[in-house]
């Protein structure tokens, strides 16, 4: 009766063992897995600072043509108020 | 069969009578029709320089407005409306004085608060570049004005009380010495006198000041209106000048006064009117404070809060416009701050004339730009000169030409070049004609 306990808990523990551990194929799919999510992160990654850049290159341009406007504008106005400055001086007598 | 009646004679009579009360009545609805579908149906006509004054009223006029056509400038929209540049300019800010945008709704600053000084005779105050004449009895005055050009800030107008000494139709100028050397300098010699003509600065009339040197005088250049642009002189549209000399006797007294901040009231409501001070910003600071004593002083008597935030926002943006500022009194109107829209007039009084262009004439060369707005500019302010200089733009693949002219020959021509040298500095090239004059 003694030796049957014995075996049968033997057998469960080798079951419990056997069910606990993973085959290299198991590991290996795993590793392929984890290579993929990293690929897929670095990309991510990536596609994060190139927008980054997209943005703010964007900005750059988006404020050197509001400078660029700004300074076309005042070009104008300083051609308007020469204008206007030489013309007041031609109404003097 | 039909009966024939006869209409007793009352009978018809009463029948015409009630068609006519008809037709009256379907006028009256078609008047009213028309005020009800269109309530802002543009004036054709506004009253720019003689207005009555009311008896315990300071402000004459109304504020008008006007759409802008092309090729308007804001000098010819000025004169057209009896306005000097500066008024119409502080008027609308931003506006592009030379080349300003068609259908662009500008304001028309016809409204006036009267300076504080005794109204009788001239009074010009130097800040608004106004002069004020009062006429009629004292039951119904009666006031006329006119913008003026004034001294320039070397050679300021002077203020005070003088009388007007003499009068002179087609004056002769006598160039004085300062005037004389300021030309001399510039490579531009005058003579000693410019007999009446295109030439002469002081225009068809002159009125001499007891302040000897001093005139109200007529101009043979209009744009200068609204400028600080004379020797010390007070300069009229040609077209008002005549009136005022036809208008004022000998001896008449003129006060000049400078205030740049003026209060005044109309049907229980005070106004004041802000102008940029001549000098510098802070020189008007004497002035306002007056102004502001006043309001202090009539905050107590009425026992009224100022919006004194608004006093300081007109003071500050100095539109020269009367803006309400304090209801005096129950049912008080504000009528005269909202602008009635006036038609644009066909032709602008004055507007500079363009002759047509001519393969047998001669033109100079003024400017070849890439920008049409500059290019436009430089055309409106040629043609604006005085005596004027024709001149228009021709656009080209690349860009916009400047071309003054036609002139009937070559010496015309070199001198409109010296002209453009000297008055704005331009540099322009004589074009000879495309065709030959045949003899």
């Amino acid at each position: 009766m003694k030796i049957r306990i014995v075996v049968m808990a033997m057998m469960l523990a080798l079951a419990a063992a056997l069910s606990g551990c993973a085959t290299s194929g198991d590991i290996e799919k795993m590793q392929a897995q984890q290579k993929l999510i990293d690929a897929k992160a670095d990309q991510a990654l990536q596609d994060a600072q190139a927008a980054r850049a997209a943005a703010d290159a964007a900005k750059t341009r988006a404020e050197d043509a509001e400078k660029k406007a700004a300074e076309r504008e005042r070009i104008a106005d300083e051609k308007a108020a020469r204008a206007d400055a030489a013309f007041q001086k031609s109404m003097r007598k | 069969m039909r009966r024939i009646v006869r209409q007793p004679l009352l009978s018809r009579g009463l029948c015409l009578i009630a068609l006519g009360i008809s037709l009256l009545a379907l006028n009256g609805c078609a008047v009213a029709k028309r005020a009800w579908v269109s309530p802002n149906l543009p004036e054709r006509e506004i009253a720019r320089n003689r207005f009555p004054v009311e008896t315990g009223d300071d402000v004459i006029g109304r504020l008008a407005a006007v759409r802008l056509e092309r090729g308007d400038t804001l000098p010819d929209i000025a004169r057209h409306f009896g306005l000097g540049i500066n008024a119409l300019s502080a008027a609308n800010p931003g506006v592009d004085v030379w080349a300003p945008a068609a259908g662009e709704r500008i304001t028309l600053p016809l409204s006036f608060i009267l300076p504080d000084a005794p109204r009788k005779g001239i009074v010009v105050n130097l800040a608004t570049m106004r002069l004020f004449q009062y006429k009629g009895d004292g039951m119904s005055p009666v006031v006329s004005t006119y913008p003026v050009g004034i001294g320039t800030r070397e050679r300021p107008t002077p203020t005070g009380q003088m009388l007007v000494a003499r009068k002179a139709a087609r004056p002769t100028w006598h160039v004085p010495a300062s005037i004389a050397e300021d030309h001399r300098k510039k490579g531009d010699p005058l003579p000693r006198e410019v007999p009446p003509g295109p030439l002469n600065p002081l225009g068809d009339y002159a009125l001499y000041l007891s302040k000897a040197g001093y005139l109200i005088h007529g101009t043979n250049k209009p744009a200068s209106i609204g400028l600080k642009a004379s020797n010390g002189c007070l300069r009229l549209y040609p077209e008002n000048v005549k009136l005022l000399f036809d208008d004022t006797p000998v001896n008449t007294p003129v006060a000049i006064v400078n205030q740049p901040y003026l209060l005044g009231q109309r049907d229980g409501v005070l106004y004041l009117e802000a102008h940029s001070p001549l000098e510098n910003p802070g020189a008007g600071a004497l002035e306002l404070e007056k102004v502001y004593a006043k309001l202090r002083s009539l905050e107590k008597k009425t026992g009224r809060t100022l919006d004194w935030k608004k006093v300081k926002d007109v003071q500050a943006e100095a539109r020269g416009i009367p803006v309400p500022i304090l209801e005096m009194g129950q049912g008080a109107g504000k009528e005269a701050a909202n602008p009635v829209e006036v038609e644009h007039p066909e032709r602008l009084y004055g507007r500079p004339d363009l002759p047509e262009l001519k393969l047998e004439a001669w033109y100079v060369l003024a400017g070849d730009l890439r920008d049409e707005i500059e290019a436009r500019r430089m055309a409106a302010i040629i043609n604006h000169q005085g005596p004027p200089i024709p001149a228009r733009v021709l656009s080209k693949s690349n860009g916009y030409r400047v071309i003054a002219g036609p002139f009937g020959d070559a010496g015309e021509a070199r001198d409109a070049v010296r002209r453009l040298k000297i008055d704005l500095e331009i540099d322009g090239i004589v074009i000879d004609p495309v065709r030959k004059i045949e003899s």
